[in-house]
C-alpha cells in the first residue's frame, strides 16, 4: 500500500490545489499517482503514448500562418496551434488517451469521465473504443441539449451517457457525479477527469499530458519564423488547454495570457472569470479561486461555451496567475461570437467556442501594441454550428 | 462502557429550521447521546441523491451556514451535536469566527467529508485547541496502515470524553451515502473485528444502512450504527422522529 504522496501537490506562493478528497478516493488517489510516477519512467508506457499520439490522434498538429487574419487586425505575425485537428477534435484526446492507457496498465477495466462541452466525454469515448475498456461519461442536461453532436458521436464509440439533472445541469454537477461514480466503482474503475482540476495528482497529471500542445508549437514557431512571439494566448476553463499551451513558454521573455468566460454581464452568476469574480474556496478536491456566494455555496455561471462554463480556475493556473506568470483577462459572449466570424472569413476555419475566447481578445491585444502572437485553437467549431446559426443569424 | 445503539443525522433546514430545536429536543428525549446534523452545502459530492436533495431544498428555504449555527446557540435540549459538512462553507466563514459561532451550541466535534487528515493542519488544530475535534473517516478502501495513522493523528481524547469527541466513522462500503440495499456487511464486519482488537475507540458504522435488522448487525459487532438517507428521507415525507426511530433504536425487531 502507498502511504503519501511523492509529487509537490501545492501550487504558487498560496499553496493553491491539495487532496481534499473524501477518504474513500484518497487509496485510489495514492494508486494513481504511484501508477503515473512509474509510467513515466517506463520507456514503453512512453512509446506506446507516442505512437498514438501520431498515428490514432494525428500529432503533431500543425502551426498555420494565418496571415489574413492577422492583416485585418494590424498584426505582424499570427500563428494557430491547431488542436482542432486532432482526431475527435480538441485537444482533450492528449490527456484522455494518455489516462487511457494508464488506466489499463493499473488492470482497471472500467473508465469514467465528466463532460461539460463533450469534447472530452468524446475523446475518453474514442480511447476507450480503441483500447477495449468500458466508458460511462457524465453530462449535464443542459450541456447534452447545447452539444447535441457530442452526445451522439459518444454513443456511438458505445460509452454510455448519464444525464445529471441536478443544478444548472452543466460541468459543475457532471464533475460532482463522476466523483460519486467513481467513489462506488473504484476498485475496478479509473476517473479520467478532464481538465487541469479536482484532488492532487490530477491537476499534474492532466497537464503532463497536455504540455505537448506548448513544446510542439514552440518548436514549429522557431522553426517557421526564428523567433518567439510576443505574446501565447489560449482559452482557460479548468485550465487544461491554457497550461498545455502556455507551460512550456514559462521560462520565455515573453506575455502568457489565458482568456476566461465572460458571458453576458459582470454579476455573479452572469460569467465565468474566475480571476476577478472568484475568491479563494475549496471545489472538486483542490483549492482555488472559485466563483461562490458570501455562505461558500458555489455560485452559477454563465458562458455561451460549455467547455468554460465552470466555477474555479484549475489551481495551477490559478496560482501562475496569482504569482504574476500569467495574464488572465475575459471575452465576452458577443466578442467570442465576433471573434469565430472573423477566423471563418479570413482564414476558412471554424473555431470551437472556447477557442474563440481566445480570438476574440486579438483585437484587444493589437490595440495594445503586440504585433506577434501564438494562439491556441484548442478545438474545432463543429459542434457549435447550432448556436452559431442562431447566435449569427445564418 | 455502554454502547450507544444509533447515531442518526438529521439535515440542518429540511424541513425546515424552525423545527431543528424540536428535532433535537425529541432525540434527546428518546435518549440518543449524540446526533449527526447536515450543515447542507451546494456540490455534496460525498452525498447520495436524498441527501442531495435535502441539502438543496435546506438551501433554498434559507438554511445557509450562519442560520443554521445561530439556530443552534444557546440550545441545551440536545444531544451532542457531530457537524457534518464540506470543507469550503467553514474555510468561508473563517477558523476564528466559526470557534465564536460554535461556543454557545451543542456541537461536540466536526465531521469534515472532504478533509482529510493532514491537508489543513493549521485549521484542524485550532479546532482541536478550541474543542471542535475532526471525526476520524475510515473508508473500505482505507489501508490498516492508514487507519492506524488517521486514528493516532485524530486522537482519542479517552473515556472521560463524550462519545461525539471519540467515535471513528467506519464507511460500512464504497460509494456515497444513501442508496444502500443488501449491503454485504462481511467486509465491514472484519474491519470492525480488526480495529476493535487494536483500540477501545468507540466506532460507528454507516452507508447504506438502514432496516432494523442491519442496524442491529452493526450493534452485534460492539459499533453503532448510522442511519442518515432514510431518515431524512422519512422526516420529509412528514414522519416524527419518534416514529422514525421506534424500530430502530433497539434488537427488538
Amino acid at each position: 500500500m502507498i502511504e503519501a504522496f511523492r509529487l509537490p501537490s501545492r501550487f504558487g506562493a498560496q499553496s493553491l490545489g491539495g487532496c481534499y478528497a473524501p477518504e474513500t478516493l484518497m487509496q485510489p488517489l495514492l494508486d494513481l499517482e504511484a501508477a503515473f510516477c512509474a509510467a513515466l519512467e517506463d520507456p514503453s508506457f512512453l512509446e506506446e503514448l507516442k505512437g498514438e499520439l501520431r498515428h490514432f490522434v494525428g500529432r503533431p498538429t500543425p502551426l498555420t500562418p494565418a496571415p489574413r487574419l492577422a492583416a485585418k487586425l494590424g498584426l505582424k505575425a499570427l500563428f494557430l496551434k491547431r488542436e482542432d485537428l486532432t482526431h475527435t477534435g480538441a485537444h482533450k484526446i492528449n490527456n484522455a488517451l494518455a489516462q487511457a492507457i494508464l488506466a489499463r496498465r493499473m488492470g482497471k477495466t472500467e473508465i469514467i469521465a465528466e463532460t461539460g462541452a463533450g469534447q472530452h466525454g468524446v475523446a475518453t469515448a474514442a480511447a476507450c473504443a480503441r483500447l477495449g475498456l468500458a466508458c460511462t461519461v457524465y453530462m449535464g442536461v443542459t450541456d447534452m441539449a447545447r452539444q447535441a453532436p457530442n452526445v451522439a458521436r459518444m454513443r456511438l464509440f458505445g460509452t454510455k451517457v448519464v444525464p445529471v439533472e441536478a443544478g444548472q445541469g452543466t460541468l459543475k454537477e457532471a464533475v460532482n457525479e463522476a466523483l460519486r461514480a467513481w467513489a462506488g466503482r473504484c476498485d475496478r474503475a479509473h476517473y479520467i477527469l478532464g481538465s487541469a482540476l479536482g484532488p492532487h495528482p490530477f491537476p499534474t497529471l492532466v497537464r503532463t499530458f497536455q504540455t505537448v500542445i506548448g513544446e510542439e508549437a514552440r518548436a514549429q514557431v522557431l522553426d517557421q519564423s526564428g523567433v518567439l512571439p510576443e505574446v501565447v494566448l489560449a482559452c482557460a476553463g479548468g485550465g487544461s488547454n491554457g497550461l498545455g499551451l502556455l507551460l512550456p513558454f514559462l521560462n520565455d521573455g515573453l506575455r502568457r495570457v489565458a482568456v476566461e468566460a465572460g458571458g453576458h454581464g459582470t454579476a455573479l452568476g452572469e460569467h465565468a472569470a474566475r480571476l476577478d469574480g472568484g475568491r479563494m474556496g475549496v471545489l472538486h478536491g483542490c483549492k482555488t479561486l472559485l466563483l461562490q456566494d458570501e455562505h461558500g455555496h458555489t455560485a452559477e455561471t454563465a458562458s455561451i461555451s460549455a467547455g468554460l462554463d465552470y466555477p474555479a480556475l484549475g489551481p495551477e493556473l490559478a496560482a501562475l496567475a496569482l504569482d504574476g506568470k500569467v495574464e488572465v483577462r475575459r471575452a465576452s459572449d458577443e466578442e467570442a461570437l465576433s471573434g469565430a466570424r472573423m477566423l471563418c472569413e479570413t482564414e476558412g476555419i471554424l473555431p470551437a467556442l472556447e477557442s474563440s475566447h481566445a480570438l476574440a481578445l486579438l483585437p484587444a491585444l493589437a490595440a495594445e501594441g503586440v504585433t506577434t502572437v501564438l494562439l491556441g485553437l484548442s478545438g474545432r467549431g463543429d459542434k457549435d454550428l447550432s448556436t452559431y446559426q442562431t447566435r449569427l443569424g445564418i | 462502557m455502554s454502547l450507544n445503539p444509533l447515531l442518526p443525522f438529521i439535515m440542518a433546514g429540511d424541513p425546515s429550521l424552525e423545527a431543528l430545536p424540536g428535532l433535537l429536543s425529541e432525540a434527546k428525549a428518546l435518549g440518543l447521546e449524540a446526533i449527526e446534523l447536515g450543515l447542507p452545502h451546494s456540490d455534496p459530492i460525498a452525498d447520495g441523491p436524498v441527501l442531495q436533495a435535502a441539502a438543496h431544498r435546506a438551501i433554498a428555504r434559507g438554511a445557509t451556514p450562519l442560520r443554521v449555527l445561530e439556530s443552534l446557540a444557546g440550545l441545551t435540549d440536545s444531544p451532542d451535536i457531530i457537524l457534518f459538512t464540506y470543507l469550503n462553507p467553514l474555510f468561508q466563514i473563517g477558523v476564528e469566527r466559526l470557534k465564536a459561532l460554535l461556543l454557545p451550541t451543542p456541537v461536540k466535534a466536526l465531521l469534515v467529508v472532504d478533509l482529510p487528515f493532514g491537508e489543513e493542519p493549521g485549521f484542524e488544530s485550532e479546532l482541536h485547541s478550541a474543542g471542535y475535534p475532526m471525526v476520524p473517516l475510515l473508508a473500505p478502501t482505507t489501508s490498516l496502515d492508514r487507519a492506524s495513522r488517521i486514528l493516532s493523528d485524530r486522537p482519542d481524547p479517552g473515556p472521560s470524553a463524550p462519545f461525539a469527541q471519540r467515535f471513528a466513522y467506519v464507511v460500512a462500503r464504497l460509494g456515497v451515502t444513501g442508496t444502500g440495499q443488501d449491503t454485504d456487511l462481511g467486509p465491514v464486519s472484519r474491519r470492525v473485528a480488526e480495529l476493535k482488537a487494536r483500540s477501545e475507540r468507540p466506532l460507528a458504522v454507516g452507508f447504506g444502512l438502514s432496516d432494523p435488522r442491519s442496524l442491529a448487525s452493526i450493534r452485534g459487532l460492539g459499533a453503532t450504527p448510522v442511519i442518515g438517507s432514510a431518515l431524512v428521507q422519512e422526516l420529509s415525507d412528514g414522519r416524527s422522529l419518534r416514529e422514525a426511530l421506534a424500530s430502530r433504536m433497539s434488537d427488538g425487531a
